[in-house]
């Protein structure tokens, strides 16, 4: 080998050996942009907590550890600190402490959020406990002395009331060593949603956000919201998995930013799929270019309201307080600055009662304000064609049901009921009267919020047609039933009603099919299935 | 003339900075211009530059690793985490230590095969066999003791095994056991001691040895040799030492760059369980240079192994006088040498590739 | 001696090459042991922590925090709003405290006196013309919430 020939080696080689140290360098870059997770911060006042907790209940300290809350040091004291004489507190090893944390206490630091949860429905989800709903549950399953089926079941989606045991003066019961409030234990454990806490709030903060790591992960999940909002009487998180929208979720779990910290901006952070909360609750952007913010108000962008036997559009009114009222498009709208009775349902001596307060209006906003709300959400991936037919053909089902089922069938239970055949105390005593129920708050639901999700399986099959299913053979044999049973002339009235209904052009096509339409029908099924 | 005379001769600025020191730059000519024999293109012929190229890598980034160890048994191995996870480029600077370290005792046992195969140990270069191996004593003595200076349980553990062997060295066994470890077991004393015999110690000595090493190949001249069949054709018989195989060294040593850089890369040097004086793990390995030893070990008793290992390398030891008496007193064939270095080769790599797949 | 290669320019270029290889490659190395040597960050990093809720601070009170090393800061909200200062005494090295009767920081040690501003008034502190360290702070007004910023410690854990 020559001298010449051996320097090129060297020069050859020196250059992969340079090759090799950029290599290195950019293993060092890579290694620097992840920066470690911060580790948690035990303040002194919370050090005695954590280091006893940390054998009794030792995952909880974990979770909490994991949380971005023990990053900046806010600890067990910071959320479990009370003041002596609140109800639920007592002393705990030096420390005035409740076990309950409510949204009033997450409103020590979380304000804003506060101050839009506790105007909305999900604040007030405890408010059922006089409805139909709670009948059921307390007394059609329950009975006097045990009503499990309403404090497991319905109390834990909607919310108790959080009660105290009471000793023979009506004070509030304390047992142990540390003289701890005993609670009532039909109303603990309990995160529903509506919570009716004994400091006046409504609500519950880790019904979304888990306690105690609090993740964003958690809450930007369908699966959080599926835990209530789910079954036959609202499957929206079914509906969800059926539609494109959860597709798409499942597909690209990892691209969703779910981690994110602070904030959560569709058509920014993420694009692969929409959530339960980009939809109602996060931020998205807009053609501007601004990010509109998230809103802890879950109806704000709502306009239909899916609920009632009837459905209608939702108008709202602010009042001045900050009260928030949602309006059916059949109510007359107030003015700005008008004065109003609004009715408000509170927790007094443990019981819900209805209050009125008299409020000044403060801002109206319409249903169309509202619906606005909700297309800038979908305008980030789909164009205004798009939506606006979307919302006519949503419209039109809900239109649909309204017209064809709901309010015939609404229409003959109060004729019912004017005519004494049905007794407005005993909601549940005939069948005619679970099949109603079921007819508007099942598979009526279940049609128009598959229409209003995407749901195209459940607003049909599961939707309208077991509501005209059931519509055509259990509810109007049923009121003709009903009917007879107050006698002859009862019966006669009802047939007629029946009949008269049945001649409407929406329905008249029981009495048989057009002879084209027959004839195709036939056609079909011998070319399909040769039968 | 002396050099000062001379360099007073010169006029001018340049003959006043020569006598400020005045070093006879002519001899420096004359030492480079050794004349390389031919059979020196062979690579197998640069391994002892192998070695004492990949000890000036040991030596640059050793000093920089001291810029961050701390030698005590509470901050050591912590130190060498954060040097891993958080200097910049610290992993790779431990990681071609490491290597680097790996390389070059891989480098020196097969120089001292070459040595041997090549009878180059022979009158009148017994004296440096016997400095090579020395410094093959030294060379493992850098990697046992740098290794314990991490701290990991493995470090601790076979530190606490091989001062229990050298403890049992019949007679001076315990007082070097004590020197060691600075006291009746292993503790504090020992990782300031390892740390002092890695740094300062053991470079001092190697230092001296190399330079004793180098400067009697080249007051002897390297070994001419010529291969059966082979013969240098005619004016090329010796080559330059400067540039010819100062540029071979070269070449040598940028490859050796890149191949350290490309398993630093690979196989970065990782951390094992900080050390804890308190738990014996159940197994206790040395370093893949210990293995022979240690299966040894396993093989005999403390007592055996060490009086074996002792007698095996004094005969290595004084392998050119043993052979020389030897050969004057029986009539040895031409083969003898290399049987019994063949032999003893395949005892070595029979004990470590044992030791390696044992449990 | 053989006579050396002749300088064509092929020899030439070899060396040239070898040397800017050289150059290079070394070069290289030895810019990331500098790296090696130098320590990181010239700035330390930081981090939030959590110094109590707007809501709860009285006008003129100071509320009591510790960084991740355990030195305690002083948060005070004032007619400036939101003040943080290091409860460490430049005299020598004491704690002062809040008198909020007086609106002062006071060391009891010897006496020294610092303003609502944290600058010195009066004994020892005073003569030298030295002032309490500032902490920098960050308000969220959105939240209610103030935050402290302190030197983050590997890890973070306290």
């Amino acid at each position: 080998m020559t001298l010449t020939t051996k320097r090129y080696i060297v020069a050859a080689l020196s250059f992969l050996f340079l090759a090799s140290l950029l290599v290195v360098a950019y293993h060092e870059s890579k290694r620097h942009r992840a920066e470690e997770r911060p580790g948690p911060v035990v303040t002194a006042a919370n050090r005695g907590c954590v280091d006893c907790h940390r054998k009794d209940g030792p995952a909880l300290v974990m979770e909490w550890e994991h949380s971005r809350h023990a990053q900046y040091g806010v600890g067990c004291v910071d959320c479990h600190a009370a003041e002596k004489g609140e109800m639920d507190a007592w002393s705990h090893e030096g420390t005035t402490v409740s076990a309950l944390v409510t949204p009033k206490d997450c409103a020590r630091c979380h304000a804003r959020e506060y101050e839009q949860f506790s105007r909305s429905h999900h604040a007030r989800a405890g408010e059922i406990l006089a409805s139909l709903d709670n009948v059921l549950a307390e007394k059609a399953a329950g009975m006097p002395g045990n009503i499990a089926d309403a404090v497991n079941g319905c109390w834990q989606c909607h919310g108790a009331i959080v009660k105290f045991k009471r000793d023979a003066q009506g004070g509030i019961l304390r047992a142990g060593k540390e003289s701890k409030p005993v609670i009532d234990p039909d109303t603990w454990p309990n995160s529903g949603m509506g919570r009716l806490n004994p400091d006046g709030s409504k609500g519950s903060c880790h019904a979304c956000h888990s306690r105690h790591a609090f993740e964003a992960k958690l809450s930007r999940s369908p699966e959080n919201c599926g835990k209530c909002h789910m079954g036959p009487d609202h499957p929206q998180i079914e509906i969800y998995n059926e539609s494109k929208h959860g597709i798409a979720f499942y597909a690209n779990r990892d691209r969703m930013a779910l981690d994110r910290e602070k904030e959560w901006v569709l058509g920014r952070d993420y694009s692969a799929a929409p959530t339960c909360a980009t939809c109602h609750i996060s931020s998205y952007m807009t053609p501007q270019g601004i990010a509109v913010a998230n809103s802890h108000d879950v109806g704000e962008r709502i306009s239909w309201t899916l609920r009632p036997v009837i459905s209608t559009k939702l108008n709202l009114v602010i009042y001045e307080d900050g009260f928030k009222e949602d309006y059916p498009d059949t109510r007359a709208l107030p003015k700005v600055g008008d004065q109003a009775q609004t009715v408000e349902k509170v927790v007094e001596n443990e019981k819900l009662i209805s209050k009125t307060v008299p409020r000044k209006v403060a801002r109206v906003v319409t249903w169309e304000d509202r619906r606005k709300g909700m297309k800038g959400v979908c305008l980030n991936c789909h164009n205004d064609t798009y939506v606006d037919n979307f919302y006519k053909q949503y419209d039109d089902l809900v239109v649909l049901y309204n017209e064809k089922f709901a309010r015939p069938a609404q229409q003959v239970m109060d004729d019912l009921t004017a005519d004494g055949v049905l007794n407005p105390k005993a909601p549940f005593e005939h069948n005619v009267q679970w099949v109603f129920y079921e007819l508007w708050h099942h598979e009526g639901r279940r049609a128009r919020h598959g229409a209003s999700m995407m749901g195209p399986d459940y607003t049909h099959w599961h939707g309208m047609y077991e509501v005209a299913k059931h519509f055509y053979t259990k509810f109007l044999p049923e009121v003709v039933e009903i009917a007879a049973t107050k006698g002859p002339a009862l019966r006669q009235k009802y047939e007629q009603k029946v009949r008269q209904l049945l001649a409407q052009d929406a329905h008249v096509w029981q009495k048989g099919l057009k002879p084209e339409e027959a004839e195709a029908l036939r056609k079909m099924y011998r070319e399909r299935y040769n039968q | 003339m002396t050099p000062v005379e001379r360099a007073g001769q010169e006029a001018g600025l340049r003959g006043r900075l020569r006598a400020l020191f005045p070093f006879d730059w002519e001899l420096l000519r004359h030492a480079g211009a050794e004349p390389v024999p031919y059979h020196l293109k062979k690579w197998w012929f640069c391994l002892g530059g192998t070695v004492l190229y990949l000890f000036i890598v040991q030596v640059v980034t050793g000093i920089a690793l001291t810029f961050y160890y701390v030698p005590s048994p509470a901050q050591a191995y912590e130190s060498v985490a954060a040097i891993t996870r958080e200097v910049r480029f610290g992993w790779y600077i431990r990681s071609l230590h490491k290597w680097s370290a790996n390389f070059m005792i891989v480098a020196v046992f097969l120089h001292m095969l070459r040595v041997y195969f090549t009878g180059a140990y022979r009158h009148p270069r017994q004296l440096n066999w016997c400095i090579g191996f020395l410094l093959l004593g030294t060379t493992l003595t850098f990697g046992f003791t740098g290794y314990s200076l991490v701290y990991e349980q493995l470090s601790f553990w076979g530190a606490t095994v091989a001062c229990n062997l050298a403890a049992a060295v019949p007679l001076a066994g315990p007082y070097i056991g004590y020197f060691l470890r600075g006291g009746p077991e292993v503790g504090e004393n020992t990782l300031t001691r390892f740390f002092i015999l890695h740094i300062g110690v053991l470079p001092t000595v190697t230092f001296i040895l190399l330079g004793l090493h180098v400067l009697l190949i080249r007051l002897h001249g390297v070994t001419e040799l010529q291969f059966e069949g082979e013969e240098a054709p005619e004016g090329e018989r010796h080559f330059r030492f400067w540039p010819e195989h100062a540029t071979t060294e070269l070449m040598i040593g940028v490859l050796l760059m890149y191949l350290l850089t490309v398993v630093a890369l690979v196989f970065p040097a990782g951390l094992g369980e900080q050390a804890d004086p308190t738990r014996t793990p159940e197994h206790i390995k040395p370093e893949w240079y210990f293995y022979f030893n240690f299966r040894l070990l396993k093989l005999t008793s403390l007592q055996l192994s060490v009086v074996l290992t002792g007698a095996i390398g004094a005969i290595a030891f004084l392998w050119p006088f043993i052979e020389e008496w030897l050969s004057r007193r029986f009539r040895m064939p031409d083969e003898a040498p290399v049987i019994v270095g063949v032999l003893g080769f395949l005892g070595f790599l029979v004990l470590t590739v044992w030791e390696c797949f044992a449990a | 001696m053989r006579e050396a290669d002749r300088t064509t320019r092929r020899a030439w270029l070899a060396t040239a090459l070898m040397g800017a290889g050289l150059a290079v490659s070394y070069g290289t190395l030895a810019a990331q042991a500098l790296m090696f040597l130098l320590p990181e960050r010239l700035k330390p990093r930081t981090r939030l922590l959590f110094a109590g809720q707007i809501g709860r601070y009285q006008m003129g009170s100071v509320q009591s925090f510790y960084d991740l090393q355990g030195n305690q800061i002083l948060v005070k909200r004032g007619a400036k709003g939101f003040e943080a200062f290091s409860s460490t005494c430049p005299h020598l090295g004491c704690h002062v405290h809040w008198e909020a009767e007086n609106q002062r920081f006071f060391c009891p040690c010897h006496r020294g006196v610092f303003n609502a501003d944290g600058v010195a008034t009066s004994g020892p502190p005073a003569d030298a013309g030295q002032s309490l360290a500032r902490v920098p702070l960050q308000v969220n007004e959105a939240s209610g919430v103030v935050y402290i910023e302190v030197k983050d410690v590997k890890g973070g854990r306290t």
